[in-house]
């Protein structure tokens, strides 16, 4: 927090011109939407007109509503805002929508002026939209901070939690489907910047709070609605299939990152080699796949190609880890390093000149066929209630399959007896071992079957590619996983998806940027370790775990879990906290 | 036999290389228990160091053969080691010194974090300093007359100058790292902080300072292999630590790690390993195609028969 020059009473007595302040300005950047940000239309979205705001100026419009409301709501006083008035964090929320619109205003003029050749193309609307933001800043530092939101403990009837639930998936699908169309850079950066801004405001005001109550008691809905926006997804992109492979290709990682997360997240051992298993896979369904370059003729169901590629895939762990697993952590980094490593090279030797003829060297083996289930060729686009879906979305479909059963075998192991061995020795390993943890077993155990996980989601990797090659397979990509799995947060499910995500599609979307992705990719490593070890989600176990003498974050996670203990067990006879 | 004896040569001089490196990794493992992913980069950012120095002072006059030799490579020499000391303290003081009490895996990722960012550091900004060359591709190393590309035959057996200049760095600094652990204060300090830290701050010694002397060493010595690699291969790019740093951890494991000496000892044994495994394996598995698959086969066996290395370093496990 800033400090102010102004001591307590007078910040009293300011509060109450800062709020009328913060809303005027606030408000006049809500109308400026409705006036023209740029003279020439090729910056940004078109946002040249009068009385028609462009889809990112209706974010905008979004945003500072959302800011006028925190504003201007308190006016109405303690006394007829009754408890609403300490369970949300008005002022803290309204404080997070103006340095959002700041710097969405700040990132638009830049990118208008950046676009068109010179500050002229800015029109009046935009420096209103500045204006208005800069004093809704400003007005909301002198505001107090708001107390801890408590909105997670109120009592809210079934049917508004799943409404919002829903409501709120739509808007996850469609802010995918907007972002993944938007071409220009600049736009792009605006609308993450918007959305951020949207999002860290509903944080502040304590809106995820309720909603991580309303989720956990409505996980079905939760866990259904969400496969369906997912199935749903590629009906919105009207038979293109150019985001459909980014699509699909988000899905493969996410599903090797996922299988990543049970060793680095759950277990706490770091592979660095894990993209050889992915190679595994891939390079088993490609030999058994019946391309015209295959080296082996055998072509079995794909169902069994599958089985075989993760068994191979998971051979290959037991072999890593048997020896690796029994000694100290740090020894296994290296050795999933050089192993990664002795991956690529044997592949690429394996041409018939260097050693047998399995996977034609580097140019490894190419024109793998869609897959064909009976009478269902991948390959072929589909046509439901007359939208047409490209050959992407058929390998989106089954990544998504694959993805669930990922899924459902994270959680349930997370749960099991063998997760909490895991998270023991994870945490200390010695103490595990003395309370009778298996440890070396179960070691072996994450290793192995996160090996088989990468396996099969190599196996669906190599028909989609079409083609498997050794270069694919590299450390770098070895280091992405990683990375997936740190930014997103260790041993989450949903963070995980997020750092998949990100990692996925902003170097698709920024291609521009594409030389410096490795150097910032790099600082983002070393300044997410120090300032947010735990990700972007965190679980909060490990959060713990990064934040050893934080006794505050302690109380917090104790009383979270007493909130949700109540919550699912409303009878405190039966409950035992 | 003349074969063996030019094989185990060329295997000792490409081990002494990995040695020069391996020493870095195993000092700072045996003080702080952190794999320092980022040494590779040290050793790249070394020999780019005295690339620099050639660039500034080298080039426009021709000093003539022994001057090259005498003045020119001690400076080349001088520079890479100082820009790697400062490298590697900037990086434990930015990266590693903030994690010191966080669990285990956050280091070893920002350290994999900070290897990434040097490599891309280099290949991005190295070569848009005005005239020098585009690092985004194999840099050719400077000639120096009396070694670049020079040999001496003895009997059979032909050694290559730049292969003789590494075993002799090698030897040299073997020496002066031996007289800095064990006769001067900080380096007692090292071993001190190694066994306990916690009670070594109790007997007065920089804990801070220590580990950073720690870096320092281990930045020098890679500093001095990255110029060895230089006139050994003639030419350095940005991705040479990597693969490097990866053979040199293996000859720490190997050796031992933690152990100063395990780490000479297990780098010489990966270079001869890996070129007799280069000679003598018949067949399409052998050639040097299979050469860095055969090592790290070495470094996976050793972890199975013998996981606390050749020479038997106490596995300190303090959970």
């Amino acid at each position: 927090m800033i400090k102010l020059p102004f001591s307590d009473p007078q910040l009293q007595r300011l509060q109450f011109p800062a709020r009328l302040a913060g809303t005027v300005g606030l408000a006049a950047a809500m109308l400026s939407v409705f006036m023209p940000w740029a003279y020439r239309s090729q910056a940004l979205d078109d946002m040249t007109f009068w009385g028609a705001p462009s889809p990112l100026q209706w974010h905008f419009f979004a945003l500072t509503l959302l800011g006028v409301g925190f504003l201007a709501v308190p006016f109405l006083g303690r006394a007829r805002l009754k408890r609403w008035a300490r369970i949300a964090a008005w002022n803290d929320a309204a404080r997070a929508v103006s340095i959002g619109a700041l710097v969405a205003t700040v990132f638009a003029i830049g990118g208008i002026a950046l676009a068109t050749g010179g500050l002229v193309n800015t029109e009046a609307g935009v420096w209103i939209a500045f204006v208005g933001s800069l004093v809704a800043t400003a007005a909301s530092l002198v505001l107090p901070s708001s107390p801890e939101p408590t909105l997670g403990r109120l009592r809210s009837p079934s049917w508004l939690q799943i409404l919002v639930i829903t409501l709120g998936l739509a808007a996850v699908l469609f802010a995918a489907m907007f972002m993944l169309d938007l071409d220009d850079p600049g736009a792009f950066f605006l609308y993450v910047v918007l959305v951020v801004a949207i999002v860290l405001a509903l944080k502040e005001f304590g809106a995820f709070g309720w909603l991580a109550t309303a989720a956990a008691l409505n996980k079905r809905v939760l866990v259904f609605g969400a496969f369906t926006a997912a199935f749903a997804f590629p009906f919105t992109q009207g038979g293109s299939d150019a985001n459909m492979s980014i699509a699909a290709q988000v899905l493969v990682f996410a599903a090797t990152a996922l299988g990543l997360n049970i060793v680095i997240g759950l277990v706490g051992l770091l592979d660095l080699g894990y993209i050889a298993f992915l190679g595994a896979g891939a390079f088993t369904a490609a030999v058994l796949s019946g391309s015209a370059f295959a080296t082996i003729g055998w072509t079995p169901p794909f169902i069994v190609t599958v089985l075989i590629a993760g068994t191979v895939s998971a051979l290959l762990g037991l072999l890593i880890g048997t020896p690796t697993l029994r000694v100290s952590g740090d020894y296994l980094a290296i050795v999933t390093l050089a192993f990664g490593e002795i991956f690529r090279l044997t592949m690429r030797n394996l041409d018939g000149n260097d050693g047998p003829d399995l996977t034609h060297g580097p140019n490894g083996i190419p024109g793998i066929p869609d897959l064909q289930f009976g009478n269902f060729n991948f390959g072929d686009p589909q046509f439901f209630f007359g939208i047409e879906t490209g050959r992407f979305a058929n390998y989106f479909w089954l990544m998504l399959v694959v993805l669930g059963l990922i899924i459902v075998v994270f959680t349930n192991l997370n749960r099991s007896r063998i997760g909490r061995g895991w998270v023991a020795i994870r945490e200390d390993e010695l103490a595990a071992e003395a309370m009778g943890v298996n440890t070396f077993s179960l070691k072996l155990l994450a290793f192995a079957g996160g090996a088989f996980l990468a396996g099969v989601a190599g196996s669906v990797k190599a028909h989609m590619d079409t083609s498997v090659v050794p270069e694919q397979y590299v450390f770098l990509e070895s280091a992405f996983l990683v990375a997936a799995v740190v930014l997103g947060g260790m041993g989450t499910v949903m963070g995980v998806l997020i750092g998949a995500t990100i990692l996925k599609v902003l170097p698709e979307k920024l291609r521009f940027f594409s030389d410096y992705r490795l150097l910032l990719f790099g600082l983002l490593m070393v300044f997410m370790m120090r300032f947010r070890p735990e990700g972007i989600i965190a679980d909060e176990r490990r959060q713990l775990e990064f934040h050893e003498d934080d006794d505050e974050l302690a109380e917090e996670v104790e009383e979270e879990l007493i909130i949700h203990q109540a919550h699912y067990n409303p009878d405190p006879k039966k409950g035992d906290a | 036999m003349e074969f063996f004896l030019q094989q185990l040569i060329n295997g000792l001089s490409l081990g002494a290389l990995y040695a020069l490196i391996a020493v870095g990794y195993t000092v700072v493992y045996g003080i702080v228990q952190l794999i320092n992913f980022a040494h590779g980069e040290i050793f790249m950012i070394g020999a780019f160091g005295a690339f620099t120095v050639w660039m500034v002072l080298g080039q426009p006059t021709d000093w003539g053969v022994s001057l090259s030799l005498l003045v020119l490579l001690p400076l080349m020499l001088l520079g890479g080691v100082l820009v790697s000391i400062g490298t590697a303290l900037l990086t434990e003081r930015v990266a590693y010194r903030p994690l010191r009490n966080a669990p285990r895996l956050a280091p070893l990722i920002s350290a994999i974090g900070v290897s990434v960012f040097l490599q891309e550091f280099i290949r991005l900004f190295y070569g848009q300093i005005p005239g020098f060359p585009d690092s985004k591709r194999a840099i050719p190393f400077p000639i120096i007359e009396g070694i670049s590309g020079e040999s001496i035959q003895i009997g059979g057996v032909l050694i290559q100058m730049p292969a003789l200049f590494t075993v002799v760095a090698l030897g040299v600094c073997t020496v002066f790292l031996w007289y800095f652990v064990n006769r001067t204060r900080t380096g007692r300090a090292m071993i001190a902080t190694s066994q306990d830290p916690d009670v070594s701050r109790l007997m007065g010694i920089n804990v801070d300072k220590t580990i950073m002397a720690a870096f320092a060493v281990g930045a020098g010595l890679a500093a001095v292999a990255g110029v060895a690699h230089g006139l050994r291969y003639s030419n350095i790019d940005f991705r040479m630590g990597f693969l490097a740093g990866l053979k040199a951890f293996t000859a720490a494991v190997l050796g031992g790690i933690g152990n100063i000496n395990g780490a000479v000892v297990g780098g010489l044994v990966l270079g001869v390993t890996e070129s007799m495994a280069t000679a003598y394996i018949p067949g399409q598995f052998g050639g040097s195609a299979w050469k860095d698959v055969w090592a790290f086969v070495l470094l996976i066996l050793v972890l199975v028969f013998r996981p606390q290395g050749l020479l038997g370093a106490k596995v300190v496990d303090r959970a």
